[in-house]
Protein backbone atom coordinates (compact mmCIF):
# COMPACT_ATOMS: atom_id res chain seq x y z
CA UNK A 1 0.00 0.00 0.00
CA UNK A 2 2.75 2.56 1.21
CA UNK A 3 4.44 1.52 -2.00
CA UNK A 4 1.94 3.20 -4.04
CA UNK A 5 2.19 6.06 -1.96
CA UNK A 6 5.64 6.68 -2.73
CA UNK A 7 5.31 5.91 -6.68
CA UNK A 8 2.43 7.68 -7.42
CA UNK A 9 1.98 11.22 -8.84
CA UNK A 10 1.59 13.99 -5.97
CA UNK A 11 -1.70 15.30 -5.79
CA UNK A 12 -1.19 18.20 -3.77
CA UNK A 13 -0.31 20.69 -6.44
CA UNK A 14 -3.35 19.77 -8.03
CA UNK A 15 -5.80 20.54 -5.34
CA UNK A 16 -3.94 23.78 -5.15
CA UNK A 17 -4.66 24.36 -8.37
CA UNK A 18 -8.43 23.63 -7.40
CA UNK A 19 -8.81 20.24 -9.03
CA UNK A 20 -11.92 18.87 -7.09
CA UNK A 21 -10.97 15.11 -8.74
CA UNK A 22 -7.55 15.25 -7.06
CA UNK A 23 -9.45 16.00 -3.45
CA UNK A 24 -11.43 12.46 -3.70
CA UNK A 25 -7.79 10.79 -4.69
CA UNK A 26 -5.89 12.48 -1.73
CA UNK A 27 -9.29 11.04 0.90
CA UNK A 28 -8.40 7.33 -0.66
CA UNK A 29 -4.96 7.50 -0.98
CA UNK A 30 -4.11 9.03 2.42
CA UNK A 31 -7.17 8.46 4.30
CA UNK A 32 -5.81 5.14 5.84
CA UNK A 33 -2.40 7.13 6.96
CA UNK A 34 -4.59 9.89 9.06
CA UNK A 35 -6.72 7.76 10.26
CA UNK A 36 -4.52 5.21 11.81
CA UNK A 37 -2.30 8.34 13.13
CA UNK A 38 -5.71 9.93 14.34
CA UNK A 39 -6.40 6.86 16.32
CA UNK A 40 -3.00 6.30 18.03
CA UNK A 41 -2.58 10.06 19.14
CA UNK A 42 -5.77 10.91 20.63
CA UNK A 43 -7.90 9.75 23.59
CA UNK A 44 -11.10 8.56 22.12
CA UNK A 45 -12.68 7.63 18.59
CA UNK A 46 -14.77 11.06 18.66
CA UNK A 47 -11.37 13.24 19.06
CA UNK A 48 -9.91 10.77 16.34
CA UNK A 49 -12.75 11.91 13.86
CA UNK A 50 -12.70 15.15 14.82
CA UNK A 51 -8.64 15.16 14.48
CA UNK A 52 -8.96 13.69 11.28
CA UNK A 53 -11.69 16.47 9.58
CA UNK A 54 -9.21 18.77 11.35
CA UNK A 55 -6.10 17.19 9.47
CA UNK A 56 -7.46 17.05 6.24
CA UNK A 57 -8.71 21.16 6.28
CA UNK A 58 -4.79 21.64 7.01
CA UNK A 59 -3.61 19.44 3.91
CA UNK A 60 -6.10 21.57 1.53
CA UNK A 61 -5.16 24.94 3.05
CA UNK A 62 -1.31 23.62 2.80
CA UNK A 63 -1.26 21.97 -0.45
CA UNK A 64 0.64 25.05 -2.22
CA UNK A 65 2.94 24.89 0.00
CA UNK A 66 4.21 21.06 -0.84
CA UNK A 67 7.72 21.23 -2.18
CA UNK A 68 8.23 18.15 -3.47
CA UNK A 69 12.34 18.07 -3.97
CA UNK A 70 12.46 18.86 -0.33
CA UNK A 71 10.04 15.67 1.19
CA UNK A 72 7.83 13.18 -0.52
CA UNK A 73 3.90 13.96 -0.28
CA UNK A 74 3.62 11.30 1.83
CA UNK A 75 6.20 12.54 4.59
CA UNK A 76 4.75 15.67 3.76
CA UNK A 77 1.03 14.50 4.85
CA UNK A 78 2.49 12.44 7.87
CA UNK A 79 3.97 15.95 9.83
CA UNK A 80 1.37 17.85 8.69
CA UNK A 81 -0.95 14.56 10.79
CA UNK A 82 1.38 14.60 13.26
CA UNK A 83 1.74 18.09 14.54
CA UNK A 84 -2.11 18.55 14.06
CA UNK A 85 -2.31 15.84 16.53
CA UNK A 86 0.57 17.02 19.39
CA UNK A 87 -0.62 20.37 18.70
CA UNK A 88 -4.72 19.23 19.58
CA UNK A 89 -3.05 17.29 22.56
CA UNK A 90 -0.69 20.04 23.30
CA UNK A 91 -4.40 22.37 23.60
CA UNK A 92 -6.65 20.34 25.44
CA UNK A 93 -3.82 19.47 27.74
CA UNK A 94 -4.88 15.90 27.63
CA UNK A 95 -1.95 13.07 27.76
CA UNK A 96 -3.07 9.84 25.68
CA UNK A 97 -2.44 7.15 28.24
CA UNK A 98 -3.05 3.06 27.14
CA UNK A 99 -5.81 3.24 30.13
CA UNK A 100 -8.07 5.80 28.49
CA UNK A 101 -7.71 4.06 25.31
CA UNK A 102 -10.53 1.08 24.69
CA UNK A 103 -7.71 -1.75 23.44
CA UNK A 104 -10.64 -3.91 21.95
CA UNK A 105 -11.77 -1.27 19.72
CA UNK A 106 -8.80 0.80 19.61
CA UNK A 107 -5.91 -1.94 18.36
CA UNK A 108 -2.64 -0.60 19.47
CA UNK A 109 0.71 -1.33 17.26
CA UNK A 110 2.82 -3.77 19.17
CA UNK A 111 6.78 -3.67 18.09
CA UNK A 112 7.92 -4.76 14.45
CA UNK A 113 8.62 -8.50 13.92
CA UNK A 114 7.90 -8.77 10.42
CA UNK A 115 10.60 -8.45 8.03
CA UNK A 116 9.36 -4.91 6.27
CA UNK A 117 9.83 -7.01 2.50
CA UNK A 118 6.80 -5.50 1.07
CA UNK A 119 7.40 -1.92 2.51
CA UNK A 120 8.11 0.93 0.42
CA UNK A 121 11.93 1.73 0.62
CA UNK A 122 11.64 4.31 2.71
CA UNK A 123 9.90 3.07 5.61
CA UNK A 124 12.07 -0.48 5.22
CA UNK A 125 14.98 1.70 5.61
CA UNK A 126 13.31 3.03 8.87
CA UNK A 127 12.46 -0.28 9.92
CA UNK A 128 15.72 -1.86 9.83
CA UNK A 129 17.33 1.61 11.35
CA UNK A 130 15.23 1.13 13.83
CA UNK A 131 15.87 -2.30 14.44
CA UNK A 132 19.89 -0.86 15.45
CA UNK A 133 19.08 0.80 18.02
CA UNK A 134 19.74 0.02 21.68
CA UNK A 135 16.94 -1.56 22.92
CA UNK A 136 16.00 1.27 25.47
CA UNK A 137 16.00 3.84 22.91
CA UNK A 138 13.97 1.96 20.34
CA UNK A 139 11.44 1.14 23.29
CA UNK A 140 11.05 4.95 23.98
CA UNK A 141 10.10 5.38 19.97
CA UNK A 142 8.45 2.58 19.91
CA UNK A 143 6.03 3.60 23.05
CA UNK A 144 5.93 7.20 21.67
CA UNK A 145 5.27 6.92 18.14
CA UNK A 146 3.42 3.61 17.61
CA UNK A 147 1.48 3.65 20.52
CA UNK A 148 0.93 7.76 21.19
CA UNK A 149 2.44 7.64 24.85
CA UNK A 150 3.12 10.85 27.05
CA UNK A 151 6.41 11.29 28.12
CA UNK A 152 5.01 10.33 32.00
CA UNK A 153 3.44 7.32 30.74
CA UNK A 154 6.69 5.92 29.46
CA UNK A 155 8.74 6.80 32.22
CA UNK A 156 6.27 5.00 34.05
CA UNK A 157 6.61 1.93 31.78
CA UNK A 158 10.26 2.21 31.16
CA UNK A 159 11.16 3.05 35.00
CA UNK A 160 13.03 5.62 33.22
CA UNK A 161 13.25 9.21 34.62
CA UNK A 162 11.35 11.67 32.82
CA UNK A 163 14.38 13.81 31.50
CA UNK A 164 15.39 10.37 30.29
CA UNK A 165 12.91 9.52 28.40
CA UNK A 166 13.66 12.82 26.36
CA UNK A 167 17.42 12.04 26.27
CA UNK A 168 16.61 8.56 24.80
CA UNK A 169 13.80 9.87 22.05
CA UNK A 170 16.57 12.65 21.45
CA UNK A 171 19.57 10.09 20.83
CA UNK A 172 17.28 7.36 19.27
CA UNK A 173 16.10 9.94 16.64
CA UNK A 174 19.40 10.98 16.23
CA UNK A 175 20.78 8.01 15.55
CA UNK A 176 17.74 6.71 13.48
CA UNK A 177 18.13 9.96 11.32
CA UNK A 178 21.95 9.09 10.64
CA UNK A 179 21.50 5.55 9.73
CA UNK A 180 18.56 6.48 7.11
CA UNK A 181 20.76 9.17 5.89
CA UNK A 182 23.63 6.78 5.18
CA UNK A 183 21.50 4.23 3.51
CA UNK A 184 19.83 6.62 1.56
CA UNK A 185 23.32 8.11 0.15
CA UNK A 186 24.63 4.12 -0.06
CA UNK A 187 21.46 3.71 -2.17
CA UNK A 188 22.10 6.20 -4.30
CA UNK A 189 25.76 5.63 -5.01
CA UNK A 190 24.51 1.76 -6.25
CA UNK A 191 22.30 3.51 -8.30
CA UNK A 192 24.10 5.82 -10.24
CA UNK A 193 27.43 2.57 -10.32
CA UNK A 194 24.62 1.26 -12.62
CA UNK B 1 31.24 25.98 18.55
CA UNK B 2 31.52 27.38 22.56
CA UNK B 3 29.80 25.47 25.66
CA UNK B 4 26.69 27.90 25.56
CA UNK B 5 26.09 26.83 21.87
CA UNK B 6 26.34 23.64 22.37
CA UNK B 7 23.98 23.38 25.56
CA UNK B 8 21.74 25.40 23.26
CA UNK B 9 21.40 22.96 19.89
CA UNK B 10 21.47 19.77 22.63
CA UNK B 11 18.19 21.46 24.45
CA UNK B 12 16.93 22.87 20.82
CA UNK B 13 17.29 19.44 19.39
CA UNK B 14 15.03 18.04 22.67
CA UNK B 15 12.43 20.66 21.82
CA UNK B 16 12.19 19.72 18.72
CA UNK B 17 11.78 15.87 19.38
CA UNK B 18 9.38 17.05 22.00
CA UNK B 19 7.73 18.77 19.61
CA UNK B 20 6.89 15.40 17.19
CA UNK B 21 6.52 13.04 19.94
CA UNK B 22 5.09 15.01 22.71
CA UNK B 23 2.66 18.22 23.73
CA UNK B 24 5.16 20.47 24.80
CA UNK B 25 4.27 22.91 27.66
CA UNK B 26 3.64 26.83 26.93
CA UNK B 27 6.86 27.52 28.64
CA UNK B 28 8.70 25.24 26.21
CA UNK B 29 7.14 26.15 23.28
CA UNK B 30 8.34 30.20 24.41
CA UNK B 31 11.33 28.16 24.18
CA UNK B 32 11.34 26.71 21.18
CA UNK B 33 10.39 29.75 19.00
CA UNK B 34 13.25 31.85 20.73
CA UNK B 35 15.75 29.31 20.08
CA UNK B 36 14.09 28.50 16.52
CA UNK B 37 14.27 32.25 15.87
CA UNK B 38 18.22 32.24 15.94
CA UNK B 39 18.52 29.65 13.59
CA UNK B 40 17.47 29.00 9.74
CA UNK B 41 14.35 27.51 8.88
CA UNK B 42 15.88 24.09 8.02
CA UNK B 43 17.05 23.24 11.29
CA UNK B 44 13.83 23.43 13.04
CA UNK B 45 12.20 20.37 11.82
CA UNK B 46 15.08 18.10 11.60
CA UNK B 47 13.55 14.91 12.97
CA UNK B 48 9.83 15.50 11.43
CA UNK B 49 11.25 12.86 8.20
CA UNK B 50 12.64 9.97 10.55
CA UNK B 51 9.33 10.44 12.49
CA UNK B 52 6.92 10.18 9.38
CA UNK B 53 8.96 7.17 8.13
CA UNK B 54 7.90 5.68 11.04
CA UNK B 55 4.47 6.64 11.07
CA UNK B 56 3.97 5.26 7.85
CA UNK B 57 5.65 2.26 8.91
CA UNK B 58 3.30 1.98 11.44
CA UNK B 59 0.14 2.49 9.18
CA UNK B 60 1.28 -0.34 6.51
CA UNK B 61 1.67 -2.93 9.52
CA UNK B 62 -1.32 -2.19 10.49
CA UNK B 63 -3.42 -1.09 7.74
CA UNK B 64 -6.85 0.48 8.69
CA UNK B 65 -9.45 2.39 6.15
CA UNK B 66 -11.21 5.67 6.89
CA UNK B 67 -14.87 4.82 7.84
CA UNK B 68 -17.05 5.90 5.18
CA UNK B 69 -19.08 8.24 7.54
CA UNK B 70 -16.00 10.25 8.11
CA UNK B 71 -14.52 10.11 4.43
CA UNK B 72 -18.07 11.64 3.74
CA UNK B 73 -17.24 14.65 6.25
CA UNK B 74 -14.03 14.69 5.03
CA UNK B 75 -15.36 15.25 1.50
CA UNK B 76 -17.85 17.61 2.52
CA UNK B 77 -15.60 19.64 4.14
CA UNK B 78 -13.44 19.88 1.28
CA UNK B 79 -16.12 20.69 -1.48
CA UNK B 80 -16.88 23.69 1.14
CA UNK B 81 -13.24 25.08 1.28
CA UNK B 82 -12.70 25.17 -2.36
CA UNK B 83 -15.70 27.09 -2.58
CA UNK B 84 -14.59 29.67 -0.04
CA UNK B 85 -11.23 29.63 -2.18
CA UNK B 86 -13.54 30.56 -5.20
CA UNK B 87 -15.12 32.96 -3.40
CA UNK B 88 -12.16 34.81 -1.83
CA UNK B 89 -10.78 35.35 -5.28
CA UNK B 90 -13.39 37.01 -5.96
CA UNK B 91 -12.82 39.33 -3.77
CA UNK B 92 -9.69 40.20 -5.48
CA UNK B 93 -8.90 43.21 -7.54
CA UNK B 94 -8.68 41.78 -10.92
CA UNK B 95 -12.14 41.00 -10.63
CA UNK B 96 -12.98 44.13 -10.10
CA UNK B 97 -14.58 44.04 -13.54
CA UNK B 98 -16.86 41.20 -13.74
CA UNK B 99 -18.11 43.29 -10.49
CA UNK B 100 -18.67 46.92 -11.88
CA UNK B 101 -20.35 45.02 -14.85
CA UNK B 102 -23.30 42.89 -12.62
CA UNK B 103 -23.24 45.99 -10.97
CA UNK B 104 -24.65 48.22 -13.92
CA UNK B 105 -26.71 45.56 -15.39
CA UNK B 106 -28.60 45.34 -12.48
CA UNK B 107 -28.58 48.50 -10.91
CA UNK B 108 -31.88 48.79 -10.11
CA UNK B 109 -31.75 45.71 -7.46
CA UNK B 110 -28.70 46.40 -6.16
CA UNK B 111 -29.60 49.65 -5.55
CA UNK B 112 -32.99 48.67 -3.34
CA UNK B 113 -30.81 45.70 -2.27
CA UNK B 114 -28.28 47.76 -0.97
CA UNK B 115 -30.63 50.32 0.95
CA UNK B 116 -32.53 47.48 2.39
CA UNK B 117 -29.21 45.81 3.83
CA UNK B 118 -28.16 49.84 4.84
CA UNK B 119 -31.10 49.66 6.70
CA UNK B 120 -30.92 45.80 8.22
CA UNK B 121 -27.22 47.05 9.17
CA UNK B 122 -27.88 50.29 10.80
CA UNK B 123 -30.77 48.40 12.87
CA UNK B 124 -28.40 45.73 13.80
CA UNK B 125 -25.07 47.31 14.56
CA UNK B 126 -25.81 50.54 15.12
CA UNK B 127 -24.11 52.91 16.17
CA UNK B 128 -20.99 51.58 14.87
CA UNK B 129 -20.49 50.54 10.98
CA UNK B 130 -18.70 46.76 10.59
CA UNK B 131 -14.80 46.67 10.77
CA UNK B 132 -13.32 44.13 10.72
CA UNK B 133 -13.58 40.90 8.05
CA UNK B 134 -14.86 43.27 4.82
CA UNK B 135 -14.57 41.26 2.30
CA UNK B 136 -17.05 38.88 3.87
CA UNK B 137 -19.28 41.69 4.93
CA UNK B 138 -19.10 42.25 1.07
CA UNK B 139 -19.29 38.68 0.44
CA UNK B 140 -22.54 38.49 2.24
CA UNK B 141 -24.07 42.03 0.48
CA UNK B 142 -23.14 39.99 -2.90
CA UNK B 143 -25.09 37.00 -1.79
CA UNK B 144 -27.93 39.44 -0.71
CA UNK B 145 -28.24 41.03 -3.92
CA UNK B 146 -27.78 38.19 -5.75
CA UNK B 147 -30.67 36.42 -7.60
CA UNK B 148 -30.42 33.35 -5.51
CA UNK B 149 -33.26 32.38 -3.66
CA UNK B 150 -31.91 33.78 -0.26
CA UNK B 151 -32.85 32.53 3.39
CA UNK B 152 -32.37 35.48 6.36
CA UNK B 153 -33.22 34.63 10.05
CA UNK B 154 -32.84 37.14 13.21
CA UNK B 155 -30.71 35.10 16.39
CA UNK B 156 -32.84 34.85 19.28
CA UNK B 157 -32.03 33.54 22.73
CA UNK B 158 -31.07 30.09 22.85
CA UNK B 159 -31.18 27.96 26.03
CA UNK B 160 -28.03 29.31 28.00
CA UNK B 161 -28.46 33.31 26.37
CA UNK B 162 -25.92 35.50 25.99
CA UNK B 163 -27.38 39.18 27.20
CA UNK B 164 -27.02 41.60 23.83
CA UNK B 165 -25.77 38.85 21.75
CA UNK B 166 -27.76 39.60 18.42
CA UNK B 167 -27.46 39.67 14.68
CA UNK B 168 -28.76 37.61 11.70
CA UNK B 169 -28.40 34.31 9.53
CA UNK B 170 -28.05 34.38 5.77
CA UNK B 171 -28.31 31.23 3.55
CA UNK B 172 -28.24 30.24 -0.04
CA UNK B 173 -29.54 26.74 -0.44
CA UNK B 174 -28.63 26.74 -4.12
CA UNK B 175 -25.14 28.12 -3.62
CA UNK B 176 -24.85 26.32 -0.02
CA UNK B 177 -23.21 29.32 1.11
CA UNK B 178 -24.05 31.96 3.55
CA UNK B 179 -23.07 34.26 6.02
CA UNK B 180 -23.32 34.89 9.99
CA UNK B 181 -23.74 38.38 11.65
CA UNK B 182 -22.94 38.67 15.66
CA UNK B 183 -22.75 41.63 17.37
CA UNK B 184 -22.24 41.21 21.43
CA UNK B 185 -21.30 37.68 21.27
CA UNK B 186 -18.33 37.32 23.81
CA UNK B 187 -14.98 37.29 22.10
CA UNK B 188 -13.57 33.80 22.76
CA UNK B 189 -10.20 32.08 23.44
CA UNK B 190 -9.52 29.39 20.74
CA UNK B 191 -7.45 27.40 22.66
CA UNK B 192 -10.12 26.96 25.04
CA UNK B 193 -13.10 27.23 23.14
CA UNK B 194 -15.07 28.36 19.66
CA UNK B 195 -18.35 28.76 18.68
CA UNK B 196 -20.02 26.38 16.54
CA UNK B 197 -22.89 26.35 13.84
CA UNK B 198 -24.99 23.53 13.50
CA UNK B 199 -28.30 23.55 10.74
CA UNK B 200 -31.33 21.70 11.32
CA UNK B 201 -32.45 20.50 7.89
CA UNK B 202 -36.15 19.21 7.57
CA UNK B 203 -34.50 15.92 5.71
CA UNK B 204 -32.38 15.22 8.84
CA UNK B 205 -32.76 13.75 12.28
CA UNK B 206 -33.52 16.98 15.02
CA UNK B 207 -30.39 14.69 16.71
CA UNK B 208 -28.08 15.24 14.59
CA UNK B 209 -27.80 18.38 12.88
CA UNK B 210 -25.29 19.22 10.29
CA UNK B 211 -22.33 21.03 11.25
CA UNK B 212 -22.06 24.14 10.13
CA UNK B 213 -18.11 24.88 11.07
CA UNK B 214 -16.69 26.09 14.22
CA UNK B 215 -15.73 29.88 14.43
CA UNK B 216 -14.52 32.52 16.36
CA UNK B 217 -15.29 35.86 17.42
CA UNK B 218 -12.78 38.65 17.37
CA UNK B 219 -15.06 41.57 17.97
CA UNK B 220 -18.12 41.66 19.96
CA UNK B 221 -18.23 45.06 17.88
CA UNK B 222 -19.95 43.19 14.91
CA UNK B 223 -18.08 40.65 12.62
CA UNK B 224 -19.22 38.15 10.00
CA UNK B 225 -18.49 34.89 9.87
CA UNK B 226 -19.02 32.34 6.48
CA UNK B 227 -20.88 29.14 7.32
CA UNK B 228 -18.76 26.30 6.33
CA UNK B 229 -21.46 23.26 5.92
CA UNK B 230 -19.91 19.96 6.49
CA UNK B 231 -22.89 18.21 4.29
CA UNK B 232 -25.17 19.27 1.62
CA UNK B 233 -28.06 21.10 3.33
CA UNK B 234 -31.55 20.21 1.55
CA UNK B 235 -33.93 22.32 3.32
CA UNK B 236 -32.48 24.22 6.39
CA UNK B 237 -35.99 25.07 9.20
CA UNK B 238 -32.85 26.24 12.11
CA UNK B 239 -29.47 26.99 13.03
CA UNK B 240 -28.52 26.38 16.45
CA UNK B 241 -24.72 28.53 17.93
CA UNK B 242 -22.79 26.15 20.59
CA UNK B 243 -19.80 26.57 22.02
CA UNK B 244 -17.75 23.72 22.29
CA UNK B 245 -13.81 22.92 22.87
CA UNK B 246 -11.32 23.84 20.21
CA UNK B 247 -12.09 22.78 17.41
CA UNK B 248 -15.42 21.52 17.78
CA UNK B 249 -17.40 18.54 17.92
CA UNK B 250 -19.30 15.86 15.70
CA UNK B 251 -22.07 15.95 17.95
CA UNK B 252 -23.05 18.83 20.39
CA UNK B 253 -24.38 18.13 23.96
CA UNK B 254 -25.89 21.45 23.66
CA UNK B 255 -24.97 22.43 27.41
CA UNK B 256 -24.03 26.20 25.87
CA UNK B 257 -26.05 26.99 23.12
CA UNK B 258 -26.00 30.50 23.36
CA UNK B 259 -28.31 31.51 19.94
CA UNK B 260 -31.13 30.31 17.94
CA UNK B 261 -32.70 31.57 14.66
CA UNK B 262 -35.64 30.11 12.97
CA UNK B 263 -37.13 30.56 9.83
CA UNK B 264 -40.49 30.95 9.36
Amino acid sequence: MSEDIFLQTPLLPRIADGDPKAIDECIARYGSLVWSLARRLSSSMTDAEDAVQEIFIDIWKNADRFREDRAGEATFVATLARRRLIDRLRVSSRQVSSQTIDEKNFPIAGPLQTQPVELAEESSRAADCLLGLRSIERSVLELAIYEGLSQGRIAEITGLALGTVKTHARRGLLQLRACMNSRASRLAKEVEMK
Amino acid sequence: MNENSFTDSKRFEELQVGRLLFPLTSEELVEFNELARLRPAEEHDRFAPVVASLDLLCSDMHPELLPEHLRLAVQGQAEQEMASKKAVSLAKPSNITTSKSRTSNGLPWMISAACLLLALTSWLFNPRPIQPETNLDRLRMELLASKEEIVQATWFDGTTPIPNAQGDIVWSPTKQQGYMKFRGLPVNEPTKEQYQLWIFDENQSDSTPIDGGVFDISSEEGVVVPINAKLHVQSAYMFAITIEKPGGVVVSSRERLPLLAKLE
